[in-house]
């Protein structure tokens, strides 16, 4: 059994359909990537599975219990967490204070709490150095280093990252996608959304394509990656 | 010169009643981008609420124990009857296109002055001041101890207020649902729930200002039409979305009132009114305000 098994999902903002027919699993363990262009539905089908958007039809069931109408709070307590897309930090309060809220489904006693966030701060020592600073003065890959730690914060046992290379510089892409292969084993299962194909295929073991609101193709990543498919629509390389 | 000292004195005790109801304002509309119009409404139940608290109690104790708690009770009870105004009367609407919880927050409070009205019926009720009628001299000026009272008790809760957001996870769970809800979700927090903590908090500020306020002026169920009206007044001048820019603009309007009095009573209404289109006119989202209104 999957640890997420989404099937036949639609989504639509009132009139405005967004994905249609969506399923999908992801796996313990597992780093699963959605690669689609521009309004392709990716962000909707996240918010679908944290419970920010009300499926139209079909069902999200994680580790076997159908949560398909659960409010997001109590998903998060069920162990789902997403970093959202265009990394929504709580900019007038601290770094600390960003993580604090962050293990708010969790109830840690205060020690265990400090653990927890000098945790993220040995994975991510720019947020340690910037620990007080109010999040709006980090730089935008900091506020993107700081949203993943934040999600991690809930312990979760499936990980949703909206485009974490988004308006990053290519070094500090780099750097973000080298920590989420840290993560990797650590028993934490991770559904990245990217529009930089190239590095999500590279980052994960199967990846789904997504086009107006449908999934188009499915694979193993690295056999996708080859695919001239995708390397014609996605990696920016012409057939032949 | 005492004059001048009177007249601050009575405008910071006002400004601190406008200052705890502007702040009020602020708690609902930062959070759920919605305004509880009943306010007044709250303030004057606050008032009879308290009165009712201390004729139960009399001759039990003296009024330095029974009026803290006529201010805790009425604080409770008004807290409560928020819960309802946000389940009943904003829930249904809010997030949706449309302003109807205008409608029906002004229907709420128009019912609960109907049921104050028939329940302790339309005369002004006494309430006293737990240091009585005297005078006391502060710098040559005479003020009544009330007026101190209120500009302590403000002070102390606004201070509270402002420790209990900026330190506790509850204030810290409350500002992240002041800038998104969606994303406040995201960490797990149960967002009606906050929201509702907000209508409740909101109306208990309302409801303890009555209180406060009742001992000088008179506790008619009509009185907090024209405090939450001036206290929105200073709201508006320091920024709706801005708690602490409320709290000036209410401090600030409370003392502009009280020395344009001193000129001329008349002039007052008036003067106040030329302060908020003269700030307005300026800085259209208040003094402290960043946002726009329009969020709603
Ligand atoms: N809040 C909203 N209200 C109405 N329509 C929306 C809303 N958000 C998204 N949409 C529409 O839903 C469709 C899918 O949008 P979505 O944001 O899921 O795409 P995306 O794949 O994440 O795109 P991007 O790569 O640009 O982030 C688009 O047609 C978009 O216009
Ligand atoms: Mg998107």
């Amino acid at each position: 059994m999957a640890l997420l098994e989404v099937s036949g999902l639609g989504l639509a903002y009132g009139p405005i359909r967004a994905a249609e027919d969506i399923s999908l699993q992801v796996g313990a363990d597992e780093i699963v990537a959605i690669i689609g262009g521009n309004g392709a539905g990716k962000t909707s089908l996240l918010k679908g599975i944290a419970g920010l958007l009300t499926p139209t039809t079909g069902t999200v069931r994680f580790s076997g219990e159908d949560i398909t109408r659960l409010a997001p709070h109590r998903r998060v307590g069920l162990g789902i967490a997403l970093s959202p897309e265009g990394r929504q930090v709580f900019p007038d309060q601290s770094v600390a204070d960003n993580l604090v809220l962050g293990a708010y489904a969790r109830n840690f006693a205060r020690g265990e709490l400090e653990a927890e966030i000098e945790e993220k701060f040995a994975l991510f020592p720019r947020l340690a150095e910037r620990r007080n600073q109010p999040a709006l003065t980090l730089s935008g890959g900091e506020q993107q280093m700081l949203a993943i730690a934040r999600a991690l914060m809930s312990r979760p046992r499936l990980l949703l990252l909206d485009e974490p290379s988004l308006g990053l510089a290519p070094i500090i892409v780099r750097d973000v996608f080298r920590i989420i292969e840290t993560l990797r084993g650590r028993g934490i299962s991770i559904l990245i959304v990217e529009q930089m194909a190239n590095l999500a295929l590279k980052v994960s073991n199967r990846a789904y394509v997504i086009e107006s609101g449908r999934i188009t193709l499915d694979g193993k990543s690295a056999d996708l990656l080859h695919d001239p498919r995708i390397r014609a629509a996605y990696l920016g390389v012409s057939h032949g | 010169m005492e004059a001048y000292v009177q007249a601050l004195l009575s405008g910071l005790a006002v400004g601190g009643i406008y200052a705890l109801i502007a702040l009020s304002f602020s708690i609902t509309f930062t959070t759920t981008r919605t305004l509880n119009f009943a306010q007044g409404e709250f303030v004057s139940f606050g008032a009879f609420v308290g009165v009712t608290a201390l004729l139960v109690l009399t001759g039990t104790a003296s009024l330095s124990l029974t009026y803290p708690f006529a201010l805790v009770v009425a604080g409770v009870v008004a807290g409560v009857v928020g819960i309802l105004v946000f389940v009943l009367a904003v829930r249904p609407f809010a997030g949706k296109p449309g302003m109807s919880w205008v409608m029906s927050t002004i229907g709420f409070g128009i019912i609960l002055q109907s049921a104050g009205l028939a329940l302790w019926g339309p005369a002004p009720a006494k309430l006293p001041g737990p240091f009585g009628e005297g005078i006391i001299r502060i710098a040559g000026a005479g003020v009544r101890p009330q007026e101190v009272l209120i500009l302590v008790a403000a002070i102390v809760i606004l201070f509270g207020f402002e420790a209990v957001m900026q330190h506790t996870r509850l204030g810290k769970a409350t500002r992240a649902v002041a800038h998104s809800p969606d994303v406040a979700s995201l960490m797990g927090i149960n967002v009606p729930v906050v929201m509702m903590g907000a209508f409740a908090a909101s109306s208990a500020l309302a409801g303890v200002s009555g209180v406060l306020i009742a001992p000088i002026s008179t506790a008619s169920l009509y009185m907090g039409l024209g405090f939450a009206l001036k206290a929105f007044a200073g709201a508006i001048i320091g920024g709706l979305d801005n708690p602490r820019g409320c709290i000036y603009g209410g401090f600030m309007l409370g003392v502009v009132e009280s020395y344009v009095g001193l000129w001329h009573s008349q002039w007052r209404e008036i003067a106040v009114f030329l302060l908020i289109i003269l700030v307005l006119a300026i800085r259209p989202n208040g003094i402290f305000g960043a946002r726009t209104l329009q969020k709603v």
